[in-house]
């Protein structure tokens, strides 16, 4: 933590007040015993090959039937009812067939719509979960289900676990971040802490020039600044040398160490500069843009590279979002938004040789009726969906779990949301039920009192 | 094997002619012709004398609950609806009859009236959530004019779903289908098919989650016994005799649903299926003896009067303080609790705080504020023995100390300014509780008062109406529970009234109560009875309604009015809300009218139109003639509740009459008591012989004042909790809470003038090897400033902390609430306040409170955590508040003088309540010469200079640990 920065500010305050108060050696005791660090790096339950996650969040339900789900039957069906068909619930509606065509993808040859043609080229790396199931046709509550565990209670994020259970190896960003422009259902509770400890809360990063609330040096010269940290550094040291045995007053004076070092290091993750052409085109971002949905991929791989343990990408607002009622012609060009920056997202990790131990996790918080809603649109579908996870661990090219000839119900190999938490966890190397928190007179978990691990998907 | 079949004898009784009701007819009223219970039911489509209105509808794959034989199965998932339907029967012979209807609900809860004959049987009946059905009845009628009618009238928007008729004729019991009973003693050949088919697979496929041995049971089947067998488990028993297609377990064994499928993973062999089929007509004959249920029950049943003996259910008693060896050293008798355990474990007690240090932990302690210089001095100038009582009288007299008191209980409940459904609705009138409890607090109103008003505060009356008034607003406590979701139709209000119950078991009692819901409590002697014992006592509450996304205004709060006035003010409202809809309706179609009017007339329509509009804006906007509390009420029905089992409220169970916790004595109320119940609770959790409400907030008073409680789990005093460190002392405590009648401000005294809480908090080495964490508390353990001190103090020392009254939030105005999931209410209102009154969301967080580590506004906070994250350090370093408030308070210590060691050291009174060491003035001087130096680099001015150095030296001061800490 003896960077040149401050040892640079030392020398300076020393030379201003004559070194009486310094103490040397104190600080660095205390810190070396590193206990204090409660995001210090740690070992998870056992090896695992995973070891960050990148978590993809499209709001508002995207459509299975449409996307990565192929139902011949269901374009045969049009018009006709049978089965459960549409609205919020489980009422009988009359069926609407699939807006895109489907074409098999990669050597694996998995069917996906033309709404994904660049995904569909790299179904090889993905593994398909086409038998996802949920509790809930509420946005909010689905929302809040899939990033907690909990359908109606505030729990803490997956991110937060993860944080918990991994600590980070870089001190000078959050272990969780939240590359959030806008805010989807359920809000702040989808990178909230909860009762963990504060550590391990999401850091929402906005799109635009402040990326992270105070981030920004207010005071306009750094050197300012430096003289302000070097000050409270000297009185805060001799303020601790009568109170020596107190390392919580250590630890807050690294703190401030570690936030004078984000506002640069933090600053430069989201500075696309040195990103070359070829990189920012496999995106789709152009030079300059600091807020799309493919900004947020190539700094989420950014955040990767420096460590950050969990990233969230929301595409999507709880206003503007996939959930179309009224058309789902309108699923196109949010499509279109996407299905380039995480092609490229996954192209690039793997270039990169990051693929391999990077999860990459593509949700929604449900899918889509097989019945029409409106007049061309679908409506909720907890009871199931599609999501897929790429990378870490998990067996590219293959295709899990079936739904019925419409996409109305699961048949085979159910993977309930629990589940799909506890395979994550799984392949970060947790065993889901023993990722505990003692809280309010008992052990609390991502899972609840459910979960379990789908085997057949690890590689 | 298909001979050992044939001696087994159906027992199907005979109805007894005269005795018993003969059945008549039954109608499928969407499907064909069935055989149900052995009676053969008709396809009303086209049978004779049968008219039915309504519209047919089906859906097979809706899973029914709770689950029935096939044929039952198909019948009810075929249906006619609408909102009002009507079943005739013609050509009936005179005479009585009784009529049974099965109704069923595929999607959302309806409610709708049954009638027979025109005669409403049930009013309000609620088809509860998809799958559910029921056969209601019987209903005794008489053929009128040959005829019996059966109809079901919706309220405007309900729709009843009917689907089969049942009659029987004569007034005698309707017989119970007789029942092939269990086979008692197997023959030999059915212990042989047992051996053969049916044991080995149970104990293959079965045992791992229904057995004894479980590691868990599952769905509280167990299939390792007969008695098992027999008893079934949380869904039903597990299959009944002599009806393969109705039994539980063959349906499973079918995989006949998503939900209903053992083995879970694969289904087993079409043969073995048909085994457990053979084995089920047989009447389950089954040899084994030894019965598990009882055992696994012996095992999880609860002893109570070892319960009883827990630490914290045991009666309190006055402990004798204990002799200590150093005498002259304790004040008062916490003090020699404290010095008992420090001399056992050889430890000596840390040196008296310094004057500064005292005033300025007490007065952040009392006030969540600094001490102001001055207050300092007088403090230090004042050599009386009852200098630091003069201090605490002085600070308890203030009215800042409900204002940091008050928010400590306000964590407790978990207060929010907003529902907390999808769309989190604001609740305009909630400050009043806040303020309510402020109140309290201030005027120290007894605690036992204080948690009557909370619970039954509305059911007290008063001396005055004001007095009624004060006790409605208390009742916020209960109506601030959380709402959920955002529809009106299945609301899950069982989950707000978990949450109530979750949050009065932990801030009354310091039991986690809910825990009990869905089974009984895995640690603690609370049932899953005595969770829907108080349950029915919140069922039997009125929460006022605070907005949903698809019912967005406020309904059900409570006028503060005279009593004799309720009514009239309730008119009143309706009134005016009839005069609004009038207005709006009036403004629509004039609208209308000016969209098609021809052009001749369209002007003298648009001014009609203005003014009609701008009617019903004014009409709106005037404010009612009385105030309305979020406040409870009394519900309609008052009435005892089913348990839910697994905390489903669609499974009901046994209904319970309305108790207290069975470990505290289970008092109950009377059968069909009138009333909620809440006064009654009041009572019970403050009885006499409950010792925990005085332990649990004797605990919470010393926790604030020393940091941590003397219990470290201060909402837990259950198993999973953490042990008293000072047991005695706590029971010292309670007892001395108890006899001085409930004062708070009388335990801050008795607290604050111990020597243990004038204690420095330098410890010396042996304390500090031997208790690392300050258990002992030989010295005082140095305590960080929650979120609302360091902002109140930042808003004290930047000489702008605005403290008039809070008064109500700046929301929008209820017309225009139009929130829903996708565009839910957020809202940060900047004020300069003290933070008690920011606005808190109990979905959105507060962004600073986030931060540093404010309360949880969705769940009791009984201990604030004390996160350290370089978050904190950026918002130190680079908010503008921040910023703001270190400009204000440099220009203050400019203005104080042009001196920059004065500066200084005032800037070291303000804010550590302390004087400056010389090495600190040198400090602070070199800095501000740096800092010059520099700024004189960047090109400015002398008086820049001076402005921006100073601007500079504060920010640092304000990232000092001993900001922060107090020691």
């Amino acid at each position: 933590m003896n960077t040149p920065h401050s040892s640079r500010r030392r020398e300076v305050l020393r030379s201003m007040v004559g070194g009486s108060l310094l103490m040397p050696g104190v600080l660095s005791e205390l810190l070396a015993a590193g206990s204090a660090d409660p995001l210090a790096p740690k070992r998870s339950h056992f090896p695992a090959k995973a070891k960050r996650v990148i978590f993809i969040f499209c709001n508002g339900g995207v459509s299975h039937m449409d996307t990565f789900d192929p139902k011949p039957a269901l374009f045969a069906a049009d018009g006709k009812t049978m089965g459960l068909g549409g609205g919020l619930s489980n009422q009988q509606r009359v069926l609407l067939k699939p807006g895109w065509k489907f074409r098999p993808g990669g050597q694996c040859g998995t069917m996906v719509s033309d709404l994904f043609p660049k995904l569909r080229d790299m179904m090889d790396d993905i593994c398909l979960i086409r038998s996802m199931k949920g509790d809930d046709n509420e946005h909010a509550n689905a929302t809040l289900g899939m990033h907690t565990g909990s359908f109606f209670f505030s729990r803490p994020s997956i991110g937060s676990w993860v944080s918990y259970g991994l600590g980070t190896v870089n001190s000078n960003l959050p272990s969780f971040v939240a590359l959030a422009s806008q805010m989807p259902y359920a809000g702040t509770q989808i990178f909230n802490n909860d009762f963990l400890p504060a550590y391990h809360q999401g850091v929402r990063v906005v799109g635009g020039k402040e990326p992270i609330a105070n981030l920004d040096r207010r005071s306009q010269q750094r050197g300012l600044q430096e003289l302000e940290l070097g000050l409270a550094d000297v009185l805060n040291n001799r303020h601790l040398s009568a109170r020596a045995h107190d390392t919580d007053l250590a630890a807050r004076i690294r703190t401030f160490e570690t936030a004078f070092h984000m506002q640069t290091e933090a600053q430069e993750a989201f500075d696309l500069g040195r990103e070359n052409d070829a990189t920012m085109d496999l995106y789709g971002v152009k030079r300059g843009d600091n807020e799309s949905f493919g900004w947020q991929c190539l700094v989420a791989r950014r955040l990767a590279e420096r460590g950050v343990r969990f990233i969230e990408v929301v595409d999507g607002s709880s206003s503007k979002n996939w959930d179309d009622h009224a058309d789902m012609a309108a699923h196109e060009g949010k499509a279109r938004k996407i299905d380039q920056p995480i092609a490229g997202l996954l192209t690039d990790l793997k270039q990169r040789g990051m693929l391999d131990d990077t999860l990459v996790v593509w949700t929604t918080e449900f899918g889509r009726t097989p019945g029409v809603d409106g007049t061309k649109g679908r409506g909720h579908h907890s009871a199931c969906f599609s999501s897929w996870l790429a990378g870490g661990g998990v067996r590219g090219g293959l295709a899990y779990g079936a739904t019925d000839e419409i996409a109305s119900t699961v048949v085979e190999n159910k993977v309930h949301v629990h589940d799909f938490h506890a395979t994550i966890l799984h392949l970060l190397g947790f065993d889901h039920e023993k990722l505990t928190y003692r809280h309010g007179g008992r052990d609390y978990r991502l899972t609840d009192v459910f979960g379990e691990v789908v085997r057949d998907i690890l590689a | 094997m298909r001979s050992a079949l044939t001696g087994v004898c159906l027992l199907l009784a005979l109805p007894l002619m005269g005795a018993e009701a003969v059945f008549y007819r039954a109608l499928n009223l969407n499907g064909p012709a069935l055989t149900i219970g052995g009676h053969a039911w008709e396809a009303a489509a086209g049978a004779r004398d049968v008219k039915v209105s309504g519209k047919t509808f089906e859906n097979q794959k809706v899973l029914l609950k709770p689950p029935t034989d096939t044929t039952r199965t198909q019948m009810i998932r075929s249906s006619v609806w609408g909102n009002n339907v009507d079943v005739e029967m013609g050509n009936v012979p005179a005479g009585e009859f009784q009529v049974f209807l099965y109704v069923w609900e595929d999607n959302n809860n309806e409610r709708f009236d049954l009638l027979v004959n025109d005669r409403v049987v049930m009013e309000g009946f609620e088809s509860g959530t998809a799958g559910m059905w029921k056969k209601l009845g019987p209903w005794p009628c008489e053929s009128v004019g040959g005829r019996i009618k059966v109809s079901a009238h919706a309220a405007s928007h309900g729709a009843a779903n009917l689907s089969g008729l049942e009659i029987w004729s004569g007034g005698a019991a309707v017989p119970k289908l007789a029942k092939m009973p269990f086979v008692e003693t197997p023959a030999p050949e059915q212990i042989a098919f047992f051996e053969a088919k049916i044991r080995p697979v149970l104990v293959e496929h079965c045992d791992k989650c229904h057995s004894a041995k479980s590691e868990k049971i599952k769905g509280g089947l167990l299939l390792d016994s007969r008695a098992g067998v027999v008893k079934g488990g949380d869904t039903g028993p597990a299959l009944t005799p002599g009806d393969p297609a109705a039994s539980l377990i063959i349906q499973a064994l079918r995989h006949s649903s998503e939900d209903l499928a053992m083995p879970p993973k694969k289904m087993l062999p079409a043969q073995v299926i048909a085994d457990f089929e053979t084995w089920v007509r047989m009447g389950a004959p089954d040899p084994r003896t030894e019965n598990t249920v009882a055992a696994v029950q012996a095992k999880s049943s609860i002893d109570w009067s070892k319960a009883r003996d827990w630490w914290s259910f045991r009666p309190l008693v006055a402990p004798q303080a204990p002799a200590v060896q150093n005498a002259p050293w304790p004040v008062n008798d916490i003090d020699r609790f404290i010095l008992a355990k420090l001399e056992a474990a050889k430890l000596k007690p840390a040196a008296d705080a310094d004057k500064p240090a005292l005033i300025r932990r007490a007065t952040y302690d009392l006030t969540g504020l600094p001490p102001t210089p001055e207050e300092v001095a007088a403090f230090i100038a004042d050599s009386s023995p009852q200098a630091f009582a003069h201090v605490i009288d002085r600070l308890l007299d203030s009215p800042r100390y409900g204002e940091r008191w008050g928010r400590h209980w306000l964590d407790v409940v978990r207060y929010a300014d907003t529902a907390g459904d999808n769309s989190d609705y604001p609740i305009p009138q909630m400050h009043r509780y806040r303020d309510w409890v402020i109140a309290a607090f201030n005027r120290d109103l007894p605690y036992d008062e204080f948690v009557r008003d909370q619970i039954a505060g509305d059911l007290r009356g008063g001396a005055n109406d004001e007095e009624r008034y004060q006790r409605t607003l208390a009742t916020g406590y209960i109506a601030n529970s959380r709402r959920f979701g955002s529809r009106v139709e299945d609301y899950p209000q069982h989950l707000t009234i978990e949450d109530t119950i979750d949050n009065l078991g932990r801030s009354f009692l310091g039991l986690t109560v809910n825990c009990a819901r869905c089974h009984d409590h895995k640690f603690d002697p609370i049932t899953t009875q005595d969770y829907y014992a108080l349950y029915g006592i919140f069922h039997s509450t009125r929460y006022p309604w605070p907005g949903i996304e698809l019912e967005k205004k406020q309904r059900d709060l409570v006028p503060l009015v005279p009593a004799d006035k309720i009514a009239e003010a309730e008119a009143a409202r309706a009134a005016r809300e009839k005069e609004q809809a009038r207005l709006d309706k009036a403004a629509k179609s004039l609208k209308e009218e000016v969209k098609k009017a021809a052009p001749d007339k369209k002007k003298a329509l648009e001014a009609s139109l203005a003014a009609t509009e701008k009617a019903a804006k004014d009409f709106a906007s005037r404010p009612l003639p009385f105030e309305y509390a979020y406040a409870v009420a009394e519900a309609k029905k008052r009435e005892d509740v089913a348990v839910q089992q697994k905390g489903d409220p669609a499974r009901p169970g046994d209904t319970v009459r309305r108790h207290f916790l069975t470990v505290f004595g289970g008092a109950e109320l009377p059968a069909n008591s009138q009333t909620s119940g809440r006064e009654q609770l009041a009572g019970w959790i403050l009885a006499g012989d409950n010792p925990l409400p005085a332990r649990v907030m004797a605990n919470r008073i010393w926790q604030h004042h020393f940091g941590r409680g003397i219990v470290p789990t201060p909402n837990d005093f259950g198993k999973q909790g953490k042990p008293a460190t000072h047991p005695e002392l706590l029971d010292y405590l309670a007892v001395q809470f108890r006899e001085r009648g409930w004062s708070v401000k009388a335990m801050h005294r008795l607290i604050m003038l111990s020597r243990t809480y004038q204690l420095g908090t330098a410890r010396d080495e042996d304390a500090v090897a031997h208790d690392p964490t300050n258990e002992l508390l030989a010295g005082f353990p140095r305590l960080r400033l929650d979120a609302e001190s360091i902002r109140d103090t930042l808003l004290t020392v930047g000489g702008n902390l605005d403290l008039t009254p809070a008064g109500a939030h700046p929301f929008p105005p209820q017309s225009e609430w139009n929130f829903t999931q996708h565009n839910a209410f957020k809202a940060v209102y900047e004020t300069n306040r003290r933070s008690v009154y920011l606005m808190t969301q109990r979905i959105q967080r507060h962004p600073y409170l986030a931060i540093f580590d404010g309360a949880d506004p969705s769940a009791s906070t009984p201990a604030r955590p004390t996160s350290t994250t370089p978050l904190q350090a950026l918002y130190l370093l680079n908010d503008p508040f921040v910023h703001e408030q270190s400009r204000r308070f440099a220009e203050r210590l400019r203005s104080f003088s042009s001196d920059d060691t004065v500066r200084i050291q005032r800037a070291y009174e303000l804010l550590f309540a302390r004087a400056a060491q010389a090495d600190e003035i040198a400090a602070g001087k070199a800095f501000l010469a740096s800092a010059a130096r520099q700024l004189r680099e960047d090109g400015m001015n002398a008086a820049q200079i001076d402005t921006e150095s100073q601007h500079a030296y504060v920010r640092a001061l304000f990232r000092l640990n001993e900001f922060v800490y107090l020691d």
